[in-house]
């Protein structure tokens, strides 16, 4: 077996929870950050911690605005951590169709 | 190996995809008001003898408007209250699975109100209704947890039932007095949301402490 799709996996996506994230913000043009912990049973400080590897991986971006005078904090994926994220994807089921080959 | 691992992968990163569309905000708080309204509006019709076929109609598109008005004002409330955007994506989702259906109880009622001088029996708007609310929370339950589709359906077959049973009457004389469609407006879209909204109350998981 080919082994080189494995090594190409990118490793800021291939950690679990950072993983759960881009899948999440993927499949949603913006997610908060109470959504994004919900769905995931993430503590804040871990959902923190992720999203700042993948900001400074710049695959997404944050906005932090204000609704009904409170703070509220806003995720999304970038062009770039789409672009990573397709190519995980691709990378991910080049492995599994070179098995059934 | 690697290959079980990567269609596991992938397994995952398309549960959580779909999970992102889910409207997951409590839903407790609205069928509670959606019921207690229907409920309250129930009596009221009853005691004030809203018996005209367009005083019936109006009545209860009125109602549902209300419905309508509070169950976003709860929504926005709790979106504010949990610093999530109010209308997300999935919010939106599920009012555009929604629209649909409601618009054409919409329109069933605009028609009772306009036509019901000429005969038009109003007695099929409430089964009509039903059957429609039902395919409303039926399609929107694609995009909210399971259990809101079980409850579509329930409204389904209650309206299909009483639509069955009221084509047997040929004879708009032989049909109750719109009183009890009153009394059955309340026990379905008053009963049934109540009954719900306690279930949900009681099963909804607690949210975590920030």
């Amino acid at each position: 077996m080919n082994a080189e799709p494995f090594l190409q996996l990118d490793r800021v996506i291939h950690e679990k929870g950072r993983l759960a994230i881009m899948s999440l913000l993927a499949a949603a043009p913006q997610l908060s950050f109470t959504e994004l912990r919900d769905t995931l049973n993430m503590t804040d400080g871990n959902i923190t911690a992720h999203v700042r590897t993948l900001q400074e991986s710049g695959y997404v971006a944050v906005t932090k605005s204000f609704q009904g005078g409170r703070p509220l904090t806003t995720f999304a994926i970038t062009e770039g951590g789409r672009k990573a994220f397709t190519r995980y994807i691709d990378l991910l089921e080049q492995i599994v169709q070179q098995s059934k080959e | 190996m690697e290959s079980r691992w990567a269609a596991e992968h992938l397994e995952v990163i398309r549960t959580l995809m779909e999970r992102a569309a889910v409207y997951r905000r409590a839903l407790a708080p609205t069928t509670l008001l959606t019921g207690s309204l229907g409920t309250a509006a129930a009596i009221v019709g009853w005691a004030a003898g809203f018996e005209s076929p367009r005083a019936f109609s109006l009545y209860w598109m009125i109602v549902g408007l209300l419905a309508v008005v509070g169950a976003l004002v709860v929504m926005r409330r709790q979106a504010l209250k949990d610093l999530e955007p109010f209308w997300s994506l999935p919010a939106r989702r599920v009012a555009q699975a929604m629209s649909p259906p409601l618009m054409i109880g919409l329109v069933a009622g605009l028609l009772t109100i306009l036509l019901s001088s000429q005969g038009l029996r109003v007695w099929w708007l409430p089964p009509a209704w039903m059957v429609l609310y039902g395919c409303a929370l039926h399609a929107a339950g694609f995009f909210m947890p399971r259990g809101i589709r079980l409850f579509g359906w329930g409204f389904v077959l209650i309206g299909s039932v009483l639509l069955i049973v009221l084509s047997q009457q040929s004879d708009e004389a032989g049909l109750p007095s719109l009183r009890n469609a009153h009394a059955l407006m309340g026990a379905t879209f008053g009963g049934l949301h109540l009954a719900y909204g306690v279930y949900l109350r009681l099963t909804e998981p607690r949210k975590r402490a920030a």
